[in-house]
């Protein structure tokens, strides 16, 4: 069925239609929160918080943004919120025209080419989690959406509600985050061979 | 005044990160990277950071007691 109508429905009290939504969403939402907050539990909050939301403001959904930019919405501000509580210190980014000077004095070690960089190596696996564990929430949300659930830029600027601009500002400062905490120990491993 | 090419070579290349890298701006951008060896390099290890993350992400199927849990909860 097609989902505005299983939206009218669900507004409107049928169950069957709440039902059939959740059951299309969950499996999603869930993973949704396990990337962002990286641990089972949180994530089955967030689960359930997102659709008790869902029930609670249906009838404010008037459809200018699709079904889905709305639950991912609620369920990424959940997420985030829960993120913030726990009061992690995340490692600072930085100055963008620090960083780019600093570029130009610096040498990089290739290890985009070698072969025993993979993810069916445990440590390698190890150090990727610990990188995305040290990003904070704004470029954490951005990489999500964007890196790993492939959404466009346009779904995630709606969903975070930033803009596209600054969606790419976000992506850029988590993508060379996470690439200069994993150079540190890739670059070494390399250069060790 | 003497243009500093490789400061804005790697400031063009640090602002296309944020783009989708097979998008035609950064595939374009890609090309002229090779003229830069440090601008090679880093790009090249942020494409393959961003590969690693994708390829260590795993979908995980929602768990049939937590979906119990939700029903449950939403009463359905």
């Amino acid at each position: 069925m097609d989902e505005t109508i299983l939206v009218e429905k669900a507004k409107n009290g049928d169950k069957a239609a709440l039902s059939q939504l959740v059951n299309a969403y969950s499996g999603r939402i869930y993973n949704l929160a396990l990337r962002i907050l990286r641990n089972k539990e949180d994530a089955e909050d967030i689960l359930q918080e997102t659709f008790l939301t869902v029930v609670e403001k249906l009838h404010t959904f008037d459809g200018r943004s699709g079904f889905f930019t709305w639950i991912y919405r609620i369920a990424t501000n959940a997420s985030l919120m829960k993120l913030r509580k726990k009061k992690l210190v995340f490692k600072d980014l930085g100055n963008d025209e620090e960083y780019n000077e600093s570029m130009e004095s610096r040498v990089f070690v290739d290890w985009s080419q070698d072969p025993s960089i993979n993810i069916y190596d445990e440590e390698v696996k190890t150090k990727i989690n610990e990188a995305v564990n040290k990003l904070s929430d704004i470029y954490r949300s951005v990489f999500v959406l964007r890196d790993i659930e492939s959404l466009s830029i346009k779904e995630t600027s709606e969903i975070l509600n930033i803009t596209e601009e600054n969606v790419k500002i976000r992506l850029r400062r988590a993508r060379q985050f996470l690439r200069d905490i994993l150079s540190e120990y890739f670059e070494e491993r390399v250069v060790n061979k | 005044m003497k243009h500093d090419h490789s400061k804005e070579r790697i400031k063009k290349m640090c602002d296309m990160l944020g783009e989708d890298f097979d998008s035609p701006k950064c595939q374009a951008m890609a090309k002229q990277v090779n003229a830069c060896p440090t601008c090679k390099v880093y790009y090249d290890t942020v494409k393959k950071t961003v590969l690693l993350c994708k390829e260590n992400d795993c979908n995980e199927e929602l768990p049939s007691d937590v979906n119990n849990r939700l029903m449950k909860l939403l009463d359905l």
